[in-house]
């Protein structure tokens, strides 16, 4: 690397200097080496964050870029926003023609290429053939910085309607949908901004107008307020260049501030009968409020959430499905999020099975938990998946979930993107008692929503009674 | 086994060191637009970089051999990471129901995870999670697949299971009565779900119930609950065995090493299994009536339509992708840019060929908002005509066929992917160059190949139309459209216990 010549040459431009860690992959247990991601991360001027790390496996290169905002920073009476801005930022911007982002990636060979909004963070991505980095960076610059040049209120509308088909689509004509909904709002009254699902309701996404998408991107899309992570097959030189002249001449502005939310808690149960429209079998959802990603003992919720639904040995499964015959499906789902975590635990009836008889049955499984923890073989198990699928996440460079998104995620949740070493000693470091500690502390059978979605008893589709 | 190694320079990080991004004029590429004019430092933003040279094409390397026995030993090697993907692929899939037996291959196929080699249903799932999977069976129509993704390590132990679960499964009377419990069950939460609605109407609607794809792969309540664990064991005999079965390997194991697994554990393998013959071909008739499912008060409806599409190594079959892709393949395509970005009609639709052993169906589908079934609706068959009055263009090819491509490496990250794909070589029978064949035959198409095809196939007086929806709005909406008569039919009830 011609360092002197570099140096000299930004001195002759009169930038500033900036502060640059440069991380060699730490060391990794034996046996884990193959989980380390070399990268570097480096601060622009204007305050955006940039991670570098190459992998040559294949002549491609992921572009991926997180701005730190989500559902999280929406305003009350715009619930939805942060998604439907989401939609926006594929609509054109100063330089790029109207509606042409998606179809520009596509015919040249992009895979991997959307973009996604939770309550915490909103993600764009694209993997393009090497050649094509500058052609990513071009389109997630111009939009980063020239989104409003282009805005017009007819494509505000055309979106609105799309996302509001969206929801249709994975709300109102998915099983359970409107149930699942009920229950985060139970889990998170308003005004917290975990209420609700990400989508939105259908009035706030009516209301969405212009001046919103323009005071959304002015606050929170702020160069100072995002990541942009290019991994895969690149020159460093070359793509630092390049990221410079695209990304390092954005104007800059101050990181916005986080908003507080105080945590919720629960101080009863709270019980919702959901009269499902869609789905045609009972189902019982339990859900908790626990520790935020990374903190306290969100990895014991994991470990926890893992071990008891995964596999036909698994404690929920072995027990409703197997012995008892009552449930056709069982699961158990640590959600991790920045503000609160929330532990699911869900099963399905058979037909003719009441919820009430699922429920009942769950919370003898987690009474046996709450006393007893696990044991060291489904602990020793929960922890050879975690690292096959965290293995398995890095194989591809950029997506959902790939080694891009890895990075970023390590980096929004903790500040540092090599927290992957940490992230699998948190698992390592959980015990059967640890394990039990959580279930009593945290599972509380007087601490949490029950959902119960049970089918109008209807025509055609009754259930054939069963006798148990 | 291929990696690549691009001559790129690879640039040591060292730690600590202090670097700045190179100043832009000097770099060697992308070549710059023309000098800005002063008043606006962003002009040289206003065209797309013009891109590097392309990298080398690399595509997926399948390498196959052949036991005595005559199971088939498939590989793609891939070493980055210590990570192997094995499974059995199995040659006979839902097409191979007997008539009124339909979901016999699926609940078959569960079988095998319920138990083997004396091992009880959870005593055989504790022994894979000790290798830190979840194995998963997947039967299509024109095969199956049980695999696991497993750490390197885990590799041996990994194929001695699945060794078990194919060859000596236990197949017990009270394993098989909770199966068939779970899969009439499954179907009555499918029936809650507009899309299983949707394909299990539509795929009678093109194939008819007596062609082997004319069902789907979980059946129906009626047909499950006449299965018996009799005709399990002999679709078992009759479908399982080496030479109908292949044993896939992808990720960090070469071609040697899973022949020696295999012999290790499935070289004294004898069965008489045979694979199946290729289904015959559909006629694609005129259509003479519009299909729909009333769901009263749904808030979308889902619209499919399509016709029998072409079978996989039939010489139309890439042209017909890039007319696919060019009407509804990708996001860019005219039906999603239609329905979709300009209409805001829908969430996304999009159109297929799915080239199978036999000739599959040629579907587009989109579920849209329920006011606006008709126009939706009449947007599909404009699209359709849109095909003769406007015809594919140059750039709308050039798009496609680079597309399609250049994606090809990008498709291929995972050992997962890999062995998917092995499994689908292996169950269309094609040989073990085919991603090239497929290259050559995108480049090869010429514009009037292409559009001579999608005239053929994409033409609105052989396409069958399905809806599940509101039965006020569809009458009301779509009769008016004149696509033929409206034939209500009701999603099928589970039978009652006997």
């Amino acid at each position: 690397m011609k360092k002197a010549l570099i140096t000299a040459a930004v001195l002759a431009l009169g930038l500033p200097a900036f502060a640059q860690q440069q991380q060699e992959a730490k060391p990794l247990v034996p046996g884990r080496e193959a989980l380390a991601i070399p990268y570097e991360k480096y601060t622009l001027p204007n305050g955006l964050e940039v991670l570098l790390a190459q992998d040559k496996k294949l002549p491609v290169v992921a572009v991926n870029v997180w701005y730190h905002v989500g559902a999280y920073n929406e305003q009350p009476g715009r619930t939805g926003f942060a998604h439907l801005f989401e939609h926006m930022m594929f609509q054109g911007s100063k330089h790029v023609p109207d509606d042409v982002h998606i179809a520009m990636l596509e015919q040249l060979g992009a895979n991997d290429l959307n973009g996604t909004t939770n309550f915490d963070r909103t993600n764009y991505f694209e993997t393009v053939p090497t050649n094509h980095l500058a052609t990513a960076l071009w389109l997630e610059s111009d939009r980063m910085g020239f989104l409003l040049d282009a805005l017009d209120e007819k494509k505000l509308r055309t979106q609105q309607e799309v996302v509001k088909n969206e929801r249709r689509q994975g709300v109102e004509t998915r099983p359970y949908g409107l149930a699942q909904e009920k229950l985060w709002k139970a889990l998170f009254p308003a005004p917290h901004p975990y209420h609700g699902k990400v989508i939105g309701s259908m009035e706030d996404l009516d209301a969405a107008n212009v001046e919103d998408v323009k005071g959304f991107f002015r606050t929170w899309y702020a160069p100072s307020n995002a990541t942009l992570a290019v991994v895969g097959d690149f020159d460093p030189q070359e793509a630092r260049a390049l990221i410079e002249k695209y990304f390092g001449t954005l104007p800059g502005g101050p990181k916005p501030e986080k908003p507080k939310v105080a945590p919720v808690k629960l101080t009863g149960e709270k019980v919702i009968r959901h009269d499902e429209q869609v789905g045609t079998l009972p189902q019982v959802t339990m859900a908790w409020l626990t520790p935020p990603y990374f903190t306290g003992e969100d990895a014991t919720a994991d470990v926890l959430a893992n071990a008891l639904g995964t596999g036909k040995s698994s404690r929920l499964y072995k027990r409703l499905v197997l012995e008892k015959g009552l449930a056709q499906s069982v699961s158990a789902t640590q959600q991790s999020l920045g503000a609160q975590s929330v532990f699911f635990i869900e099963a399905t009836a058979r037909p003719g099975v009441s919820s009430d008889a699922l429920a009942k049955e769950l919370d003898a499984v987690l009474e046996e938990v709450r006393r007893g923890g696990m044991t060291q073989q489904e602990l020793d198990r929960a922890r050879t998946r975690f690292e096959t699928q965290m293995l398995a996440g890095l194989q591809s460079v950029g997506g959902f979930g790939g080694k891009a998104d890895a990075l970023q995620s390590y980096n929004h949740y903790t500040g540092d993107p090599g927290y992957l070493d940490e992230d699998l000693e948190r698992y390592d470091s959980v015990t059967a008692d640890r394990v039990r500690d959580f279930a009593r502390d945290y599972l509380k059978p007087d601490a949490r929503v029950v959902l119960h979605a049970v089918p109008a008893q209807k025509g055609p589709i009754s259930a054939a009674k069963e006798t148990h | 086994m291929r990696r690549l190694f691009l001559a790129l320079s690879v640039l040591a990080l060292a730690a600590g060191c202090k670097t700045a991004p190179e100043p832009v004029p000097e770099a060697p590429k992308p070549p710059e637009t023309p000098a800005p004019p002063p008043e606006d430092p962003n002009a040289f933003r206003q065209q797309p970089p013009k891109p590097g040279e392309p990298p080398e094409l690399v595509l997926p390397k399948f390498e196959q051999a052949r036991l005595d026995n005559g199971l088939t030993v498939l590989v793609s090697t891939r070493k980055e990471l210590p990570l192997v993907y094995t499974g059995v692929a199995f040659a006979a899939g839902g097409s191979q129901d007997p008539k009124g037996k339909w979901g016999l291959a699926d609940v078959s196929y569960k079988m095998l995870l319920e138990g083997a080699a004396g091992k009880d249903t959870t005593a055989l799932d504790q022994a894979f999670q000790d290798l830190g999977v979840s194995p998963s069976v997947s039967v299509s129509p024109d095969g199956a697949f049980v695999g696991a993704r497993v750490l390197k390590r885990h590799a041996d132990a990994a194929l001695a299971l699945l060794s078990d679960v194919t060859r000596k499964p236990n197949l017990a009377q009270k394993d098989f009565d909770r199966r068939k419990k779970l899969q009439l069950a499954e179907l009555v939460r499918a029936m809650g779900s507009p899309g299983f609605l949707a394909q299990q109407a539509y795929l009678d609607a093109v194939f008819g119930p007596e062609h082997p794809y004319g069902h789907p792969v979980s059946g129906l309540p009626a047909t499950v609950d006449t299965l018996t664990l009799q005709d399990v064991k002999a679709f078992y005999g009759k479908s399982v065995g080496p030479k109908a079965a292949a044993l896939v390997m992808t990720g960090d194991i070469t071609l040697e090493e899973a022949v020696g697994l295999a012999k290790k554990y499935f070289g004294d393998w004898k069965s008489n299994a045979q694979p199946p013959p290729v289904p015959p071909t559909p006629a694609a008739t005129p259509r003479q009536q519009v299909v729909f499912v009333p769901k009263p008060g749904l808030d979308q409806t889902m619209i499919v339509v399509g016709r029998p599409g072409i079978a996989v190594g039939h010489p139309d079959e890439y042209a017909l992708d890039l007319a696919t892709t060019v009407f509804g393949g990708f996001f860019g395509s005219r039906l999603n840019m239609n329905l979709r970005e300009d209409k805001g009609y829908s969430y996304g639709a999009g159109a297929s060929a799915d080239a199978r052993l036999g000739v599959g169906p040629l579907t587009a589908s989109s579920a849209v908002r329920k006011d606006v079934t008709g126009p939706a609706l009449g947007e599909f068959f404009g699209e359709m005509k849109g095909i003769q009055e406007r015809p594919i263009t140059e750039k709308e090819l050039a798009a496609a066929r680079e597309g399609l491509i250049r994606a090809i490496p990008g498709e291929f990250e995972s050992v997962e992917g890999l062995g998917s794909s092995a499994a689908s070589l292996f169950f269309l029978r094609r040989p073990m160059d085919e991603y090239a064949r497929t290259v050559e035959g995108l480049e090869k198409a010429t514009p009037a190949e292409v559009q001579r095809v999608a005239e053929a196939y994409l033409g609105p007086a052989a396409m069958q139309v399905v809806l599940v929806g509101d039965p006020a709005v569809i009458q009301e909406q779509v009769g008016p459209l004149n696509l033929g008569k409206l034939v209500a039919k009701e999603p099928v009830a589970p039978p009652s216990k006997k």
